[in-house]
């Protein structure tokens, strides 16, 4: 939705794919209304990239924007785009630029050899015994030095992802059978016996830099940083902050303002080394001895790109759209503002409305959405695909999103006491199975969450 | 004689001569069928003297009509002598030629495979005053006369086991062998085990089979007669055919038939003519080592005489071998000698030669059975490699070898006494310092003499050692193209779909994605798209160092088939390779090893002289050298049926030189990638203790079409698939593509006997 609007102000046309599970929704709506009904094609699958490709070919589109999610951090995709015979721009980094950050292993080697701080352990698959065993004795002996109690290593095929073949080790005496049990795992299930040795962290924040670069990679500037600890257990996203930390607001056990300070310095030195061209996202995970540690590197807008946006200001004027930013930068327009240009006022939080239910997982709800109503602000902005005008089928096949809310305030006070006053004002109502009762929404967990934001 | 019988005879003949000859010579058959009839009619009427007058007159006519067809037998009228159900078969010739005999496994229908037939035998004769009793084995397809049973002598995989079994059982009672081939060829069904696994392993062990070996050639069609015809003596009968293929299979592949098609019996017959198929053919080229002449139109039962000249071939051809080997023999090898030049003057019956073999003699075989085969085939190909070349490549092998010596064989076990003294001697030390220097230290230490370490200097160290770039020589970015050469089909901008994309779902892909990131590889079912024979030299085999030799032995037309010149200029001009096999030498990681592949897009990769000979040449720079030797198959369709049984010989012969090389003790290792085939693979490279494929291949003996032609089954889906042949045992694993090189290096540290030069 925020790309079509972004399109529209920009005075580019575009158009808009949609499923046959999600035509009713209402991002079709609003592109139906800024772009026509010629606009709109329906396709049957988003991870089909040949579908795409065709139905871009047929509308003679010079440029694809991959969204948040699916293509947008595939670097065959990007590379497809900009390769094939009728070639196109894809809006996000070059190809290369999202291979090399894309590779866990490969962006902790990047950021090693430029100084910046990593999660200690190994930087590449460790294949050798007794080489594992040397670093697993390393970070042992390093966390207890610290005076961490309970050290715990974590050991993970460097192949897998997503949870599996990950393993903790809580001493030295359990690591070699640990090590062979994942190595022999990861050569059954991924073909590869390499295997990473970290470091186990435990009750850090996670937060996020937002990077803007130019095409050609040589100018880059950051829109601040975002706090996203709030997470579901299934690691999502649900309440973010920017900027942060609040140093002013709040008593930190370190120098809050100088790892905001750090990180954004390391993120835009990475940025320059690999020439990122486009909107990224650093994430860090800040310990709570204030050591930020590099995680990865999103190549690609996010969605909370909105609460960076609320509370930046270039040249001190309102209404930075990162989303819109994105679209010009990616077609090669200048990155006209440096890096003193941009002040920050304020606090912005970004809360998602999931029909879900926090007490049980977060598992999803299925079902309708009767009534949805809320207390227009100017301090608030709020997207939702929900329509107004009648009952919205929850579809089964996608995340069951139904609204991103941003809230501004002055301080952190401030900012706070206005989020709880719009979860209370919001209305939403909606059956699931039949009945009311069963329909559940995560907003009480958002209102419980939003008393001690920031706070480490 | 009775005069029904003698009738009977007759009319037998002249059926013979109709089938034989009734399509094309048609009025000599009608005449001498008119001038038959009129007899008969004339026969009840006629008294004895007039009836004795009339039947050497008919019989006079017969034999001369039979003469007359002699003189003009095309190779086509011979496959159909051969084939004809009154041919000679292995019953009558164990009847008629040996003294005694037991048939061994089964009777008629009751037997594991009627087509082959196994016998222990006894040949007894009288020399001076003594009767003596020879044993030997007896082993080869029986045809029978026409019973359906016998399958017209077409070998199953079983069959082939069983004649390898008693082979073996031969060399344990040390025993010459006869085998007696007549085959169209094997059946062509892959079973447990299939058709080629089991010729590969007769052809295997045939190679050093310590006991004496006589094949006597009647039908010998392409890999079933491999199966039991490497022999120290080739013999043939003279209405016999060698051939690579059925003329019938040559025509169809002439004419680009499809299944049910079938060829014009004027492409047959000219198929056949240009095989060089008969026996003079194959006496001309080496193939075989001596003609036993038939009468007129071929043997059949009744003829006895023929029997007897048989008796005394293979009598004489055994008492060759192993008097040729024999270190007491004396007068005998003279009287041997002298009998060939005078036909006749001494009765090879009466030269008693002992068959029975010493230790160093069964040596002295093999030895000989090896050079034999070696020989052959030297005329058809072209050796283009210049003068100074071919004394190199002579003198090469010497300097090899006496490096090997030094290298490996005299200065290794010096070396490793003194690294294994080194070793002891530094463990010494170790346990000196420990004991000795650290208490000293430790006392030092306590007395303040000596500064302990600060801990905080090694807490640094290791948590420099936590968060520094591991091994920065290889660059922060370890990202790069995998692929060193990628396929031209990587440049085209288009969708490839899978083709198990609907029991897979598998999305279309990409060919710049395919055929170059992901090696052919579909990324949802695993699909393997066939590659380029390059990708795998310069990927795997890292082409680029490596040192090609042979390159200049170039295939050529040896029959002088027809077309086959223009279309071989073709292949050599299209590949820039002058045959389907390219042999050089490489490292794969810091392992030195000698690489011989077969490629697909020469003429198939089928194998001619040219490609045997530089495999041979291939094996024995690897087994001098002392490197493992790797055949990488990239696609196969067998062997190379335009040059005949010049093609065929290649089976035996480079299934010796690769037995020899792991005898020697080397690492025998092949690797199938698309289609794999017949006689190769059913010989060089079926044989290989270590065989693996690449997920793209088909493993097999003959193609769906040929199967289903010949057997009538249907052959079921996926039959040829490389899972298949691992669940017959013929490989002993499959690879996916993009891990080919590290499991390659694994199995050269892994495998192989001990005569490698890294071990």
């Amino acid at each position: 939705m925020r790309i079509m609007k972004a399109c529209a102000q920009l005075g580019h046309d575009f158009i808009c794919l949609c499923t046959d599970v999600d035509r009713e929704c209402g991002h079709v709506d609003m592109a139906r209304e800024l772009g026509g009904d010629s606009c709109v094609y329906t396709i049957s699958n988003y991870l089909d990239a040949n579908e795409i490709f065709s139905v871009a070919d047929h509308a003679q589109a010079t440029a694809i924007h991959p969204g948040y999610g699916f293509f947008a951090e595939d670097f065959r995709f990007a590379r497809r785009t900009m390769s094939r015979d009728r070639s196109m721009i894809f809006i996000g980094p070059s190809w290369w630029v999202i291979r090399e950050l894309g590779d866990k292993i490969n962006t902790k080697r990047i950021a090693r050899s430029l100084g910046v701080p990593t999660i200690p352990g190994s930087d590449r698959p460790v294949y050798n015994e007794l080489e594992a065993e040397n670093i697993a004795r390393n970070l042992f002996d390093f966390q207890a030095a610290q005076g961490i109690r309970d050290g715990m290593v974590l050991v993970k095929a460097s192949a897998g992802g997503g949870g599996m073949g990950i393993e903790e080790v809580q001493d030295l005496d359990q690591f070699r059978s640990v090590f062979r049990r994942i190595r022999n795992y990861a050569k059954r299930n991924f073909n590869d016996e390499g295997v990473l040795i970290e470091q186990r962290i435990f009750d850090f924040n996670h937060l996020e830099v937002q990077v803007v670069s130019e095409r050609g990679g040589r100018k880059h500037v950051h829109f601040g940083t975002r706090n996203c600890s709030v997470q579901s257990t299934g690691k999502q996203k649900r309440i973010e902050v920017a900027p942060g930390f609040a140093p002013g607001d709040l008593p930190y056990a370190f120098d809050a303002a100088k790892v905001l300070e750090d990180i954004t310095h390391h993120s835009l030195t990475m940025a320059r080394e690999v020439g990122y061209d486009n909107v990224g996202t650093w994430e860090w995970i800040v310990t709570p001895k204030g050591e930020p540690f590099l995680m990865e590197v999103n190549t690609r807008i996010q969605v909370e790109n909105g609460v960076s946006a609320v509370i930046s200001r270039v040249g001190g004027e309102f209404g930075v759209n990162i989303i819109k930013e994105q679209v010009r930068l990616g077609l090669g327009g200048e990155l006209s503002y440096d890096q003193e240009d941009i002040s920050f006022d304020g606090v912005g939080i970004e809360y998602r409305i999931i029909a879900e239910n926090p007490d049980d997982r977060f598992s999803p709800c299925s079902g309708a959405i009767t009534r949805f109503g809320w207390q227009e602000e100017d301090w608030l902005e709020l997207s939702t695909q929900i329509p107004r005008n009648r009952v919205y089928e929850i579809p089964m096949e996608y995340d069951p999103n139904l609204a991103l809310a941003i809230v501004w305030g002055e301080s952190l006070e401030q900012a706070k006491e206005r989020g709880i006053r719009f979860l209370d004002s919001v209305v939403l109502e909606g059956e699931s199975g039949g009945s009311a009762a069963e329909f559940r929404t995560n907003i009480a967990y958002l209102r419980d969450r939003t008393a001690n934001l920031l706070e480490f | 004689m009775d005069s029904d019988k003698r009738v009977q005879v007759l009319k037998d003949r002249l059926t013979y001569i109709e089938d034989i000859f009734g399509a094309k010579r048609v009025e000599t058959v009608e005449l001498l069928g008119a001038k038959f009839g009129e007899f008969l009619d004339r026969l009840p009427v006629m008294d004895h003297s007039v009836r004795v007058r009339e039947f050497k007159q008919i019989e006079d006519l017969f034999a001369f009509v039979e003469r007359k067809l002699e003189t003009e037998l095309t190779p086509m009228d011979r496959v159909r002598i051969v084939r004809h159900p009154q041919r000679i078969c292995l019953k009558d010739i164990l009847e008629n030629v040996y003294d005694n005999y037991t048939e061994i496994g089964g009777r008629g229908e009751f037997n594991i495979d009627p087509s082959m037939l196994i016998a222990r035998a006894n040949i007894t004769r009288r020399v001076g005053k003594k009767v003596i009793n020879q044993p030997v084995m007896v082993i080869g397809q029986e045809k029978g006369h026409g019973e359906g049973f016998r399958n017209g002598g077409s070998a199953k995989p079983w069959g082939n086991a069983k004649a390898l079994h008693y082979m073996k059982v031969a060399e344990t009672e040390n025993i010459p062998i006869h085998t007696y081939v007549s085959t169209p060829g094997s059946f062509p069904i892959e079973d447990y085990p299939g058709a080629a696994q089991q010729i590969a392993r007769n052809l295997y062990e045939m190679a050093t089979l310590r006991v004496p070996i006589i094949a006597v050639f009647s039908e010998g069609g392409s890999g079933g007669a491999e199966a039991v015809g490497l022999a120290d003596r080739r013999l043939m009968f003279s209405h016999g055919y060698y051939s690579v293929i059925s003329p019938e299979g040559a025509a169809a592949i002439e004419g680009r038939l499809r299944t049910g098609q079938r060829a014009t019996p004027e492409l047959v017959e000219k198929c056949a003519a240009q095989l060089g198929i008969t026996a003079e053919d194959n006496l001309r080229n080496g193939y075989i080592d001596r003609i036993i002449q038939e009468p007129s139109l071929g043997a059949r039962p009744e003829h006895y005489d023929f029997y007897k000249d048989l008796r005394r071939e293979v009598v004489q051809a055994t008492n060759e071998v192993v008097s040729s080997v024999k270190s007491m023999k004396l007068f005998r090898a003279m009287a041997l000698k002298n009998r060939r030049r005078r036909k006749g003057s001494l009765d090879p019956e009466s030269i008693y030669v002992r068959w029975h073999l010493s230790n160093k003699a069964r040596g002295r075989l093999l030895e000989k059975r090896f050079q034999h085969f070696r020989e052959m085939s030297h005329h058809a190909y072209e050796d283009g490699r210049s003068f100074w070349d071919r004394v190199k490549s002579g003198m090469e092998p010497l300097g090899w070898t006496i490096h090997s010596w030094f290298s490996y064989g005299l200065l290794r076990r010096p070396r490793k006494h003194m690294e294994d003294f080194m070793e002891e001697m530094r463990a010494e030390a170790h346990l000196v310092r420990e004991k000795v220097v650290r208490p000293v230290r430790g006392t030092l230490q306590r007395m303040k003499v000596v500064r302990k370490k600060p801990s905080s200097r090694i807490q640094e160290r290791a948590r420099e050692e936590l968060t520094r770039l591991s091994c920065p020589e290889e660059g922060a970015c370890i990202i790069d193209d995998s692929w060193l050469w990628m396929s031209p089909r990587s440049q085209e901008d288009k969708a490839v779909s899978c083709p198990n994309a609907r029991t897979h779902g598998c999305q279309d892909l990409w060919a710049p994605d395919l055929f170059a990131e992901f090696a052919g590889v579909c990324t949802t079912c695993g699909h393997h798209f066939p590659m380029e024979y390059e990708w795998y030299f310069y990927n795997i085999f890292n082409y680029v160092e490596a040192t090609e030799f042979n390159a200049d032995i170039e295939s050529r037309n040896p029959l002088g088939y027809e077309g086959f010149e223009l279309k071989l200029d073709q292949a050599k001009k299209r590949t820039g390779r002058k045959s389907s096999c390219v042999t050089f030498e490489t490292t794969i990681d810091d392992i030195k090893v000698v690489v011989a592949s077969l490629i697909a897009p020469f003429r198939g990769g089928t194998v001619g002289a040219a490609e045997g000979e530089k495999f041979i040449l291939a094996a024995e720079r690897a087994r001098k050298k002392h490197y493992p030797f790797i055949a990488y198959v990239h696609g196969t369709a067998g062997i190379r049926i335009q040059e005949g049984v010049n093609g065929v010989i290649q089976m035996p012969r480079c299934t010796l030189a690769v037995r020899r090389y792991i005898d020697a003790g080397g690492l025998y290792l092949v690797l199938y990638d698309t289609n794999s085939y017949a006689g190769p693979v059913a010989s060089f490279l079926g044989c290989s203790p270590y065989q693996f494929a690449v997920r793209s291949s088909n493993i097999g003996f003959a193609g769906p079409g040929v199967i289903a032609e010949t057997t009538g089954m249907e052959v079921p889906p996926k039959y040829h698939k490389a899972d298949q042949a691992l669940s017959r045992g013929h490989i002993q694993g499959i690879w996916d593509r993009g891990e080919i090189r590290k499991n390659l290096y694994q199995a050269l540290l892994t495998m192989g006997g001990r005569n490698l030069y890294y071990r």
